[in-house]
């Protein structure tokens, strides 16, 4: 390169021309050496050299001293040095386009998932060194989301949650800026736009693809299994805030930077220009999991979509503030919607599946239905969302109309529950739609007994469910529980009236005595056939019921006791009224088989779910 | 924490019995003529579309105007589709054959359609691409006195302009026309993109589609089950299932015709309707129509059919050999001649500038209806007691 002749520009045209020389000299299509170097990589004298001349240039397009043949030399100069500085801003873009370090926010194996949806994301965001010059990227400080309350500030400096992060370093930015004003006082503003578009964009991409935001079309996400979609939307919802709340947040601190007071909302085009494609993308991920068909076991993702993105909202209307942004804030504001409208429908998909869960097939031992189990534990989940779903449930269950007489559907009284959240109606209507299956259920037990059994064992496991979890309890409330604490013992109650009726059948009083004086006029044979219809149906009851189930250990043990209590008292009186009849004739111990110790052991048999040995234990002489 | 620990097999087939709704009475005769007026309807709103070129005022076949109409003719179909054969519907009557078939596959062509409309949104978005690289060369070549300076712009505009326009969409979605060409075709190696990203290779993000998503294959699986109702079954629900099934891949079919979309290969084969249906006249014949235009263009690879885009790429060739041509101050015949095509060009610019937008918003609201529609569709499968359905 030839050294300058001088540096100071006399006006008129001598200016001129010096300034055209320079721009002349840096033409690339004409000259090699301009071809191999950018004026912006070499030394800072050059660069101020170029930059003035391009001034002196564009002062002599305005100068009305120039004209004819000598305006055509100033209008060629201009776009030489145009396209030129066009090259010129390109290139100092790409060489600030490495992608910044998002490996460490995106799969921080250290944020956890609450379950009240709010995620934290790269809080133990750390910088990777050796990975390359990053000395462009201030990520020295973690960036830490700070929770949900933030939300509510507008102005989008002070927010906490957005993090804007340097780029491009200060003396790249000073002199982009230096070019785009240039380009834009000549009339050059769209392809300054477009250079800058189109290299931004590429960076972003390639972020998206570091933080794995992929390409999924509608119908793929339709045919994906739902446990690979929970992870998809997991990693969804992580990306989305570092995207929302870094990457674009970031970008458009940069086209402000570059862009401040240079004409009217060029930083905006630039900045939509940059991120439409891509958060389009983004959120077409999301558009399509709100449109996917419903099943039960969707809601709890769906709602931490849901509240994911409504915590990101703010952040969204703020980033994407001007007008040409609309449709990206109003697609967001529809996926939200839409995402609420899926949880209330799969809230109504699952009261219906409850109610109308067909299975037939018994549960061996009258023990815990997988349904109660499995209702109970998705209620459990429903009310730690409960935050969430009292503001999207708004209608009450439909319920059907009151005795109605349908016998498909059981009937709420609604009266009495008057005041309460509809998300508490709801539990409580599940609860009872539960029960009225479950009833059902219980009909497809051939033994009377056992059906009471399974409603007793069933009701009391929704109770302590109930009973065990804050937010339940209080969304259901006492009087509710008392209630089912009413069914289980009611439960408990049939279940011993349909098994020990028969048993304490063969211990009355009645039909032993003879016409008569009392002691004397005993039947015997009758009192013999009593002994062994007892023992007999004893023996079979046990045998039975130590196979049958009462997981509840304190349960059972009231049961055990209340049988024993009956049981006992009774056995132990009729043995000592007639024993001395049996013993004074033949074979007694084929008719007293058993002491009262032998029954008290007995009872402990029952419910354990393990099978007895044929013989019970007996009387030891 | 996962929402349920029991057996997957457990809820896994729900299924789901609501008590029988008290079927229509008597209808029957208002529902065979709603469904022959659905016919009609149709027929009328495309005979509107195919106007010949005589009557005034008319929109040019695919040009933006055009298919803005298209989707407002799409949108008023699927409305009275809707109204036939969704609204008070008796859910049994849908789940029973042939319906338990046609139902479905219908179902699986609204994904689709939901899919194209997103690629196609997308696509107005590179044309928008083109538009602005057209601005560039009219403001150029609008400045009077013209000078080498501004041709040269100019040409360089209109190089990035042509380049866009026959660009294949399959280059997996490089998409030539964000990236504005060197001046001088330097290779950018300082520092560039890290690791392994070649210097100089800028992936746009003008389309934001999956990357082995075909829009022509979309529109083929479309068609290919699609068989029209015979015999019994001609007068009764399937007809309109039919009806509008043809509508729905006829309207994306013209849309990814038009307006630059991924991998469009092969688009103009073997979709055919059955001569035969007198309703489906007008369709066919702009099917053919735009059929044999996409057949020419096909060679070339070029960003679609769109009315617009096509007159740009002619004055955008017209142009470059002006600019070629071209020295200070230049002949007054062909400077003339010039401003003529310049004036053209930034008319179509204009149409763009007012067009596209309004046209990316009908899309969407298309969109939003086949939403809504499916929705309601698959509620009325599943009040018929359907069990879910592994697809979808």
């Amino acid at each position: 390169m030839e050294p300058p002749e001088n540096n100071n520009f006399d006006d008129g045209v001598d200016g001129f021309e010096e300034a055209e020389k320079i721009v002349l000299r840096w033409d690339a299509t004409t000259s090699e050496e301009a071809k191999e170097k950018m004026i912006f990589n070499s030394d800072r004298e050059e660069v101020d050299r170029y930059l003035q001349a391009v001034d002196e240039i564009q002062k002599s397009m305005s100068a009305a001293t120039i004209s004819g043949d000598g305006e055509e030399k100033v209008n060629y100069a201009v776009q030489i040095a145009m396209a030129r500085l066009e090259d010129e801003f390109r290139s100092i873009l790409l060489s600030h386009t490495t992608a910044f370090e998002l490996d460490s926010v995106s799969m921080d194996p250290s944020s956890s998932v609450h379950s009240s949806g709010a995620e934290t994301t790269g809080d133990e965001y750390e910088h990777e060194h050796g990975v390359g010059d990053d000395e462009d990227l201030q990520l020295t400080d973690p960036i830490r989301r700070a929770d949900s309350s933030s939300s509510n500030s507008t102005s989008y400096r002070s927010t906490s949650s957005i993090r804007e992060m340097d780029l491009i370093p200060q003396d790249g930015v000073f002199d982009l800026r230096s070019i785009a004003k240039r380009m834009i006082a000549s009339g050059y503003l769209r392809e300054c736009i477009q250079v800058y578009g189109s290299v931004r964009k590429s960076a972003v991409d390639a972020s998206f693809r570091q933080l794995g935001i992929e390409k999924l079309s509608i119908g793929d996400i339709q045919r994906l299994e739902w446990d690979i979609l929970e992870t998809k939307i997991k990693r969804w919802i992580r990306a989305a805030k570092v995207c929302v709340r870094i990457l674009f947040a970031s970008e458009k601190k940069l086209c402000e930077h570059i862009f401040e007071g240079i004409g009217t909302a060029i930083d905006d085009a630039c900045f939509m220009e940059t991120v439409k494609g891509p958060a389009v993308q983004l959120f077409n991920f999301a558009e399509a999991i709100s449109i996917s068909r419903r099943s039960p076991e969707k809601m709890f993702k769906i709602l931490d979509l849901h509240d994911a993105l409504m915590d990101l909202l703010p952040d969204i209307e703020v980033v994407f503030q001007s007008k040409s942004a609309d449709s990206v804030r109003v697609q967001a504001a529809e996926i939200l919607s839409r995402l609420a409208e899926a949880a209330r429908g799969i809230l109504s998909e699952f009261e219906n599946a409850v109610l109308r869960e067909p299975s037939k097939a018994q549960v061996p031992g009258g023990t815990i239905h997988p349904l109660t189990r499995y209702v109970m534990n998705y209620i459990s989940l429903i009310a730690d969302y409960k935050q969430t779903l009292i503001e999207l449930i708004m209608s009450r269950p439909s319920t059907g109309s009151r005795y109605s007489g349908d016998p498909t559907t059981p009937d709420m009284d609604m009266s009495e529950l008057e005041g309460r959240t509809p998300l508490a109606l709801h539990l409580i209507w599940i609860i009872v739609i539960l029960q009225f299956n479950l009833e059902a259920k219980s009909k497809n037990y051939k033994d009377a007994s056992l059906a009471h059994l399974f409603m007793m064992n069933n009701v009391h496991y929704i109770f302590q469910k109930v009973r065990g979890s804050e937010e339940l309890r209080e969304m259901i409330g006492d009087d509710y529980l008392k209630k089912l604490t009413g069914k289980f013992r009611l439960a408990a109650t049939n279940y011993q009236r349909a098994t020990w009726v028969g048993v304490l059948y063969w211990l009355r009083d009645e039909g032993l005595h003879v016409s008569g004086s009392f002691s004397s006029g005993v039947s015997k044979s009758a009192l013999r056939e009593r002994f062994k219809m007892f023992n007999t149906t004893f023996e079979e009851v046990h045998r039975t019921q130590a196979l049958w189930l009462v997981p509840d250990s304190q349960l059972r043990e009231e049961l055990r006791i209340s049988i024993s209590e009956k049981l006992i008292p009774a056995y132990r009186s009729f043995l000592g009224r007639f024993r001395s009849h049996i013993e004074s004739g033949r074979h007694p111990e084929n008719y007293i088989k058993y002491s009262v110790e032998d029954l008290e052991m007995a009872v402990l048999d029952f419910f354990e779910g393990y099978p007895v040995s044929q013989h019970l234990r007996r009387r030891s002489q | 924490m996962k929402a349920t620990e029991t057996q997957p097999s457990f809820l896994g087939r729900i299924s789901i019995r609501r008590n029988q709704v008290m079927s229509m009475e008597g209808n029957h005769e208002q529902e065979l003529q709603d469904l022959d007026l659905f016919q009609k309807h149709v027929s009328d709103r495309f005979a509107a579309l195919l106007s010949s070129p005589e009557d005034l005022p008319h929109e040019p076949l695919l040009s933006i105007s055009w298919l803005r109409k298209l989707m407002d003719v799409f949108l008023c179909c699927e409305a009275e589709f809707k109204a036939v054969l969704i609204t008070g519907r008796d859910p049994t009557q849908i789940s029973k054959p042939p319906l338990d078939r046609l139902i479905p596959e219908f179902l699986e062509r609204a994904v689709k359609v939901l899919d194209i409309c997103n690629a196609v949104s997308s696509g107005v978005d590179s044309v928008r691409q083109c538009q602005k690289f057209a601005e560039i060369a009219v403001s150029a070549l609008e400045t009077k006195p013209m000078g080498d300076g501004q041709v040269k712009r100019a040409r360089k505009a209109l190089t990035s302009l042509l380049s866009a326009i026959t660009s294949d969409d399959r280059d997996n979605n490089h998409f030539k026309s964000t990236e504005r060409a060197w001046s001088f075709g330097r290779r950018v190696n300082q520092g560039g993109f890290r690791k392994d990203k070649p210097a100089g290779s800028f992936r746009s993000l003008s389309m934001v589609v999956a990357k082995n998503w075909s829009a022509a294959k979309q529109i083929q699986s479309m068609f290919s089950n699609l068989v029209a109702p015979r015999g019994a079954e001609s007068t009764g629900l399937a007809s309109p299932v039919y009806v509008m099934s043809v509508v729905m891949v006829f309207v994306m079919w013209a849309l990814v015709a038009a307006i630059p979309c991924q991998e469009r290969s092969g688009l103009s084969t073997h979709f055919q309707i059955p001569r035969q249906l007198t309703w489906a006249q007008s369709m066919i014949g702009l099917l053919e129509k735009i059929g044999e235009e996409w057949k020419k263009k096909e060679k070339k690879g070029s960003a679609g059919l769109l009315e617009e885009v096509q007159r740009m790429e002619k004055l955008g060739q017209s142009l470059i050999e002006f600019a070629d041509g071209f020295h200070f101050p230049g002949e007054a015949e062909k400077l003339e001649d010039a401003a003529t095509q310049v004036a053209e060009l930034a008319d179509i610019c204009m149409r763009m500038e007012e067009g596209l937008v309004p046209l990316q918003q009908q899309i969407r609201e298309v969109f939003h209806r086949v939403v809504r529609s499916r929705r309601e569709v698959v509620e009325l499968l599943e009040n018929a007691g359907a069990v879910s359905q592994p697809m979808e």
